[in-house]
């Protein structure tokens, strides 16, 4: 306890306002409710993105965050709540609205040997400003020969909320996943978000960070290790949340909790679904799939992207491109968000993204027991 | 006179004159200018900060102080009673909708509501005014605060509840995030989330109006915006191109002090966005957007100026976001509640208006009761009406994707058509659900 308190005096002398703690995770769980089943300790996702960035923000001081309401009004979705007050203006920075000018100044401040992290209040709003995420931050290493990285995150909400209509509905893992040169990361668990968040911030890569609204509220059991302040998650590498034998389930964001209660729908029948919760858009880690496919001969994708040329055409692709084809008893299934503009009216925006009868449906019918 | 500098003035004058005639000009004027830009070479180092040339903010063009007197010097329009009234009623309206259908939302009744003006008083006379100056043909392109706009040139309540509710009579079909209206018939082009897109939309369709030959001359475009909104990149695009291209199209600024939490002094650091129309040689006026008759007499004078040389021009309305940003946000959160109060006793478009209409005895406290009654009634009334018409019918789920339906969505509705044949009177949670559909959910080719 005490060698971290003083490991954080050390790494931020400038930061009056911090009080060392043990820990900032642990202190936080101590006042989380929710449901904890391997660990003491729980966290919500909006916690554990919080966590992220004031530990990272006090471990090195070029990280700062930017983007609309993100201080005083401490998040949009509060993801940065309490920031200003402990880091303070130069720090956490309030930004007009142009997504297109933020996104640009946060480039360019990572092209001067800054870390900022850049929030969009959703990536719907992120397509003002995808020339500069994909032009700017993500082809600049490349085209400057090396000299000049871009170590920028992107993060804010992707996919869908709940009743916010077409514009604010779209999932751009397919979008950003298709761009050499940037990282894309899209966790679904309290524990992936901080990981991979500080993985991200840590990188000297431009990431772009898919988080989920309707996840931000969710409390997942933190095992120890995740409360640490050191704690990150490999960047491209896919996580088993759940055995089997019978069919795997690959998924991202929110799609992963749809995934597991389908899975524990179907083992009520007998069958062993394995669910992979993907955790990388890109590099995507088609090994561990791969090797999935090979155990349980039968795969789904699941995705709340639209249909065409996404996150699931690719996995698709890339296995039948792989000895993993052999290995195929059924033809890949891909459970994907409906091929229309989202709908307002909300009980047909649940019909538009998968749902878990949905996946159980399709993951029956890949294994030929559909009646 | 340094003699050099008067034969360097000299040549630098049949410079200027491009060499159309060698007559020089007076040795005591300038040392003349720059060739290409006709911008006149000064000696002294100077650097400008300012549109006003003194570094004192760009004024606000006013006709009623705050107790609805005019001041002096003011031109108050020659306007009727009827026309008064008419002023007067649509800006309470304003409130009265937002008061009801906030409620609402609160009570669960409809999922998502932004406020067209505010909780308490606030932005009326901005889009009353705005309206009332327009023609009610000019194609408008607004933000989100907007609807008196809507509301002025005679969209029904009953046609503002459909759109809350999605029910059948809703142009737009219930596919639309509530108060996202839009109607081709009211000239009201329906409005879309993503902020600021209708600022440089509006300067194309300014430029399609420009040319149509019937239309041409006749109409204009206009974009609505918050300050906030001005920061995006389309601003820059929309007056850019409107000034250069040219084409046709107002710009209709509400600066409210406010966007979400963001006050104005972290929004910008010039002075509001009236500084930046000159900056695309764009014509620029200020107003006082809470007196409504300064509103209407600017925007009517902008729209002259706008058809005259067919290109933008812009106003600024300066005004105060009485109200939260919308049903999702506590804006005490971020602003002094004394601030609100103080602004809404000091302040207030409604009561200034009102104040002016008694002083000509056009307005009396019963017409005030009974108008209160009576829009409350009316909106209530449609509100209720609107519970209960039914939702779209079924084969709009199927359309507009595309023009032409493609063969997926045709499988698609030709596999419900046949489930609904084998179930749809037999089952009872499809029979509940056809019920509430209009024309009861029957088949469709």
């Amino acid at each position: 306890m005490a060698a971290a308190r003083t490991a954080f005096s050390r790494v931020a002398p400038a930061i009056a306002n911090v009080r060392a703690r043990p820990s900032l995770a642990l202190k936080r769980a101590a006042f989380a409710r929710g449901y904890a089943t391997a660990s003491e300790n729980s966290m919500t996702v909006r916690d554990a993105l919080n966590v992220a960035m004031e530990e990272e923000m006090v471990r090195d001081e070029t990280v700062f965050v930017l983007g609309e309401e993100v201080a005083r009004y401490n998040g949009a979705y509060k993801v940065t709540k309490g920031l200003l007050d402990k880091f303070g203006e130069k720090r956490v920075v309030d930004t007009p609205i142009t997504e297109m000018g933020f996104a640009g100044i946060a480039v360019g401040a990572a092209l001067s040997g800054l870390r900022p992290i850049c929030e969009f209040m959703t990536f719907n709003f992120a397509m003002q400003a995808i020339d500069q995420i994909v032009n700017s931050a993500g082809k600049t290493y490349y085209m400057s020969g090396g000299n000049v990285p871009c170590p920028v995150v992107f993060r804010g909400p992707n996919g869908a909320a709940s009743g916010v209509g077409a514009q604010h509905s779209q999932d751009y893992a397919a979008w950003y996943g298709s761009i050499p040169g940037l990282k894309v990361v899209s966790p679904w668990s309290a524990e992936d978000c901080k990981g991979l968040l500080k993985a991200a911030i840590r990188d000297p890569n431009p990431v772009v960070f898919l988080e989920n609204e309707m996840m931000y509220g969710v409390t997942f059991p933190m095992s120890s290790e995740a409360m640490s302040d050191n704690f990150t998650i490999p960047i491209g590498k896919a996580k088993v949340e759940r055995e089997g034998t019978d069919v795997t389930i690959v998924a991202h964001s929110k799609m992963v909790t749809h995934s597991l209660e389908a899975a524990d729908i179907l083992a009520k029948e007998g069958i062993k679904a394995e669910v992979i919760n993907l955790r990388s858009i890109r590099p995507l880690d088609i090994d561990t799939i791969k090797e999935s496919v090979k155990k349980t001969n039968r795969l789904l994708i699941v995705e709340g992207g639209f249909p065409a040329f996404g996150v699931g055409s690719e996995i698709c692709a890339q296995i039948i491109e792989s000895e993993a084809f052999d290995y195929l008893d059924a033809p890949v299934e891909r459970v994907t968000g409906a091929d229309v503009p989202t709908p307002y009216a909300t009980n047909l925006e649940a019909l538009a993204f998968p749902d878990t009868p949905v996946i159980v449906k399709v993951a029956k019918r890949a294994l030929y027991r559909t009646n | 006179m340094h003699p050099l500098s008067f034969r360097h003035s000299s040549l630098l004058t049949r410079a200027c004159l491009n060499g159309r005639t060698l007559s020089t000009l007076p040795a005591s004027t300038s040392l003349g200018c720059l060739p290409t830009t006709h911008s006149p070479t000064v000696s002294k180092l100077a650097f400008f900060n300012s549109v006003t040339g003194d570094s004192s903010k760009i004024p606000s063009y006013q006709v009623l102080d705050v107790f609805g007197v005019p001041i002096e010097g003011a031109k108050v329009p020659e306007i009727s009673k009827q026309f008064a009234w008419r002023l007067y009623e649509h800006m309470q309206l304003l409130p009265t909708l937002d008061d009801i259908l906030c409620s609402g939302q609160r009570q669960g009744r409809i999922p998502f509501y932004s406020l067209t003006s505010y909780l308490k008083y606030g932005e009326e006379a901005t889009v009353i005014g705005s309206a009332a100056a327009l023609a009610d043909d000019d194609e408008v392109l607004s933000q989100y605060r907007e609807t008196g706009v809507l509301l002025w040139r005679g969209f029904t309540l009953d046609g503002i509840m459909a759109q809350v509710f999605g029910n059948h009579e809703d142009s737009g079909k219930g596919r639309q995030i509530a108060v996202h209206y839009g109607s081709k018939q009211h000239h009201f082009h329906t409005i879309s989330s993503p902020l600021a897109t209708q600022i440089s939309q509006a300067a194309g369709v300014g430029f399609a109006l420009k040319r149509d030959p019937a239309r041409r001359s006749k109409n204009v475009a206009c974009a609505f915006f918050g300050e906030g909104a001005a920061s995006e990149g389309d601003f820059h695009a929309g007056l850019l191109l409107a000034a250069t291209l040219p084409s046709p199209t107002l710009f209709l600024a509400r600066n409210n002090g406010f966007a979400i939490s963001t006050p104005n002094s972290q929004q910008f650091y010039g002075d509001g966005i009236s500084a930046r129309g000159p900056g695309y040689g764009v014509d620029t006026v200020r107003v006082d957007g809470n007196d409504v008759l300064a509103v209407m007499n600017a925007v009517k004078e902008a729209r002259r100026r706008c058809l005259e040389s067919g290109r933008a021009v812009l106003v600024e309305m300066m005004t105060y976001r009485v109200g939260h940003h919308s049903t999702s946000d506590d804006s005490y959160v971020y602003r002094e509640r004394q601030e609100v109060e103080d602004r809404t006793k000091n302040d207030n478009p409604i009561a200034r208006f009102r104040l002016f209409m008694e002083s000509r005895g056009w307005w009396n406290e019963t017409n005030e009761d009974e108008l209160a009654f009576r829009l409350r009634r009316d909106v209530i009334k449609a509100f209720k009406r609107a519970e209960t018409v039914k939702k779209p019918d079924l084969k709009d789920m199927f359309t507009d994707v595309y023009a032409e339906e493609p063969w997926n969505i045709k499988e698609q509705r030709e596999e419900l058509m046949a489930l609904l044949e084998k179930y749809g009177q037999v089952w009872e949670p499809w029979q509940n659900e056809l019920r509430t559909l209009k024309n009861g959910g029957k088949p469709v080719d």
